[in-house]
């Protein structure tokens, strides 16, 4: 107990007096929580948008303010030519663009088909699809609002709901998997270094000689580093709720408990990296290496199931698949640990995997 | 129980087909300080290794303070201190820090630490610089405070892996005066090094190489065995007699030094008349030529053109 104490105390010694790790630990989270839950921001609101209104008449005008209104759309400009409203497109002063035809108006009113043009700048698909079926929504519900046409009756009363983000913000969808984000960029580069570390400077060598056994070293180096991790989940679930009114709908313990079980997937993997790494450059390199695929397989920034079938199939063996989906199970939906067995055990299957493979090449190495 | 702090007894260890260590044996008693010559890679650090109960031996056995190596090594690990080659220190604590991190991994109890590291400060002078990070400290003082660490525990045999490699020669010195007195105090010193003159400040050495001990005694005796056929050459010019002179029948080991040649010969009289013979025929020059007393360096020479 006392050596584990001595190996803890001296690691967060380390870990105080490196300034490359404090940064790490204090200001990736932070820049992080900034990047995605402000900076990227897939909402579709406030399109610039510009109007040719050719008809002019007290209709098209509220038919106009109707997409002001709808807070997805926002009128930049108004123009009087097809060309100008070519023009702001290209130029991309503009990401949409109205145009009511001349006699628009009188054909609507006679009961004639009335022709209406909006034009979506479609270089980014995603707003684009969800501006196309907004805009159709608006120029539904404006003509049901003008009662220009007796309200159809249907057989189907069909009601779409959304549920768990019913404001569709992206920062639902993005700040609770950064959690997962966070523990596996910070957690297993911070483990790997500090054990790599300890072997570069020859100071294992050292250890190997004194009446320490080899799980109180291990522990002992540990300790500090799950407790870090568990302190950046506990802030960034505080700043989601705090920051982006993320209700947590889900029992808290069981959330820190499977983040416990993700920084275990973590840590074991931070020091499986330390054994097969001689320096810390070849530990960061092999931390790296499955960074990236975790960022973008995982489901954590892209939707997995629109993901080419071999691509979806790697994100199995990606531990933070499992772990976002866990968080926002938990936080979103409200979900219970047994609700969330399909995603608990591959996580626990893998901290057993790595954390057994480490250990036996870490006392391999030792001796 | 003997009173031999460590003991071999044909102590042997393979790495698959090569021999590190070969049947070595040897015998040290507390406050006894130990040398261990031999060139990088001769078995040096396996012997080591071995007998602080980090690698086990393939045949032979080992006593470290009573312990055998085979099955106590936890006990001896507690009975050892070890100050490797490069200084394992944590550059990034300070020394006090330092102290304290081993005292802990020594278990020495909570109410005795700051006392005894407060007693090893003082040996070993560190004390004024107790709350500096060890980082900055120079090489002497660092080398210091590796050997504060592995004696914080009192430990009965203490062993030194060329511990004044790089260091400059008065703390070299001071270091050595430490290691005396913890002789005196009943210590026993396990040293190796490349230095022949702090070879000379053992009580005993051994010259190993390729895992074989070629000769061990006390740093006289050793010089006595080839003291009387050693010859000191004046001459010029030195490499060209250097190669000449070692063609000489009756020439076992030559060793430049400064301006002058060391001739380990087997008979005195004959060779001085044989070199004065060659030199003239070969253009070299003698200045002086005399009969000297051997020193460590021209033992480990002669030992080992031997056994090439």
């Amino acid at each position: 107990m006392r050596n584990i104490r001595a190996i803890a105390y001296k690691e967060i010694l380390h870990i105080i007096r490196d300034q490359r790790t404090l940064m790490l630990i204090i200001f990736m989270p932070f820049i992080q929580l900034m990047i995605y839950g402000y900076a990227i921001n897939m909402d579709v609101k406030h399109l610039a948008t510009v109007v040719y209104d050719e008809d002019q008449t007290a209709l098209t005008r509220r038919l106009a303010d109707s997409f002001e209104q709808s807070a997805y759309f926002d009128i930049k400009q108004r123009v009087s030519s097809r060309a100008e409203l070519r023009e702001a497109l290209d130029k991309g002063k503009a990401k949409a663009g109205l145009f009511i035809p001349v006699n628009f108006t009188k054909d609507l009113l006679a009961g004639r088909g009335a022709n209406l043009q909006m034009v979506i700048d479609g270089t980014d698909s995603n707003p684009a699809n969800v501006a196309l079926s907004t805009s159709q929504a608006i120029v539904s519900g404006f003509i049901q609002k003008e009662g220009l046409f007796p309200v159809q009756v249907s057989p189907i009363d069909f009601r779409p709901r959304l549920w768990y983000n019913p404001d569709l913000k992206s920062s639902f969808f993005m700040v609770p998997g950064l959690v997962g984000l966070l523990l596996q960029l910070i957690i297993p580069m911070i483990t790997a270094t500090a054990i790599v570390r300890e072997k570069e400077r020859g100071n294992i060598e050292q250890l190997l000689v004194t009446p320490i056994k080899s799980h109180e070293l291990m522990i002992g180096k540990l300790i500090p580093y799950i407790c870090i991790g568990m302190l950046i989940s506990v802030s960034i679930i505080t700043a989601s709720h705090l920051l982006f009114h993320i209700p947590i709908r889900g029992n808290p313990l069981v959330l820190y408990g499977l983040t416990f079980l993700f920084l275990i997937v973590c840590l074991g993997y931070g020091l499986f990296a330390s054994t097969v790494a001689e320096n810390q450059q070849q530990a960061s390199q092999v931390i790296m290496f499955f960074a990236a695929p975790s960022i973008l397989l995982s489901g954590f920034i892209f939707p997995r199931e629109t993901m080419p079938l071999p691509v979806y199939y790697m994100g199995y063996i990606i531990p933070l698949t499992y772990f976002v989906q866990i968080v926002r199970g938990i936080i979103l939906k409200g979900l219970g640990f047994f609700d969330l067995w399909d995603q608990v055990w591959p996580l626990a299957l893998m901290a057993v995997i790595i954390v057994g493979l480490s250990i036996a090449r870490f006392q391999k190495r030792l001796n | 129980m003997n009173n031999l702090a460590i003991e071999t007894n044909n102590l042997t260890r393979h790495f698959g087909n090569f021999t590190a260590v070969d049947s070595v044996n040897f015998s040290i008693k507390y406050g006894e300080i130990f040398g261990f010559l031999g060139a990088n890679g001769s078995g040096k650090t396996t012997t080591i290794r071995m007998l602080c109960g980090i690698l086990a031996p393939t045949s032979g056995t080992a006593t470290v303070a009573g312990f055998d190596v085979k099955t106590q090594s936890e006990e001896i690990k507690q009975s050892i201190g070890y100050v490797s080659q490069r200084f394992s220190l944590y550059s990034d604590l300070t020394v006090e820090e330092n102290l304290k991190f081993y005292s802990q991994i020594y278990g020495i109890e909570y109410r005795h630490e700051q006392k005894r590291i407060d007693e090893v400060l003082t040996m070993t002078g560190l004390l004024p610089w107790r709350h500096r990070l060890s980082a900055e400290l120079s090489g002497g003082w660092k080398q210091k405070l590796a050997l504060a660490n592995a004696i914080v525990h009192k430990p009965r045999i203490l062993f030194l892996d060329e511990p004044t490699a790089g260091i400059d020669p008065i703390s070299r010195r001071s270091l050595w005066e430490l290691l005396y007195q913890m002789a005196e105090e009943g210590v026993a010193l396990f040293v190796t090094t490349h230095y022949m003159e702090e070879a000379e400040r053992c009580n005993q050495i051994a010259f190993i190489s390729q895992g074989r001990i070629l000769t061990i005694g006390q740093p006289n005796q050793l010089k006595d065995t080839i003291t009387g056929s050693l010859l000191e050459i004046e001459c010029r010019p030195l490499m060209k007699a250097s190669r000449i002179f070692e063609e000489l029948p009756g020439v076992v080991g030559i060793t430049v030094y400064g301006t002058t040649l060391h001739l380990n010969v087997r008979d005195q009289g004959n060779i001085q008349s044989a070199v004065v013979k060659i030199a003239k025929e070969q253009n070299i020059d003698i200045i002086s030529m005399k009969p000297i007393s051997a020193s460590l360096e021209d033992v480990f020479a002669t030992l080992t053109k031997e056994n090439k």
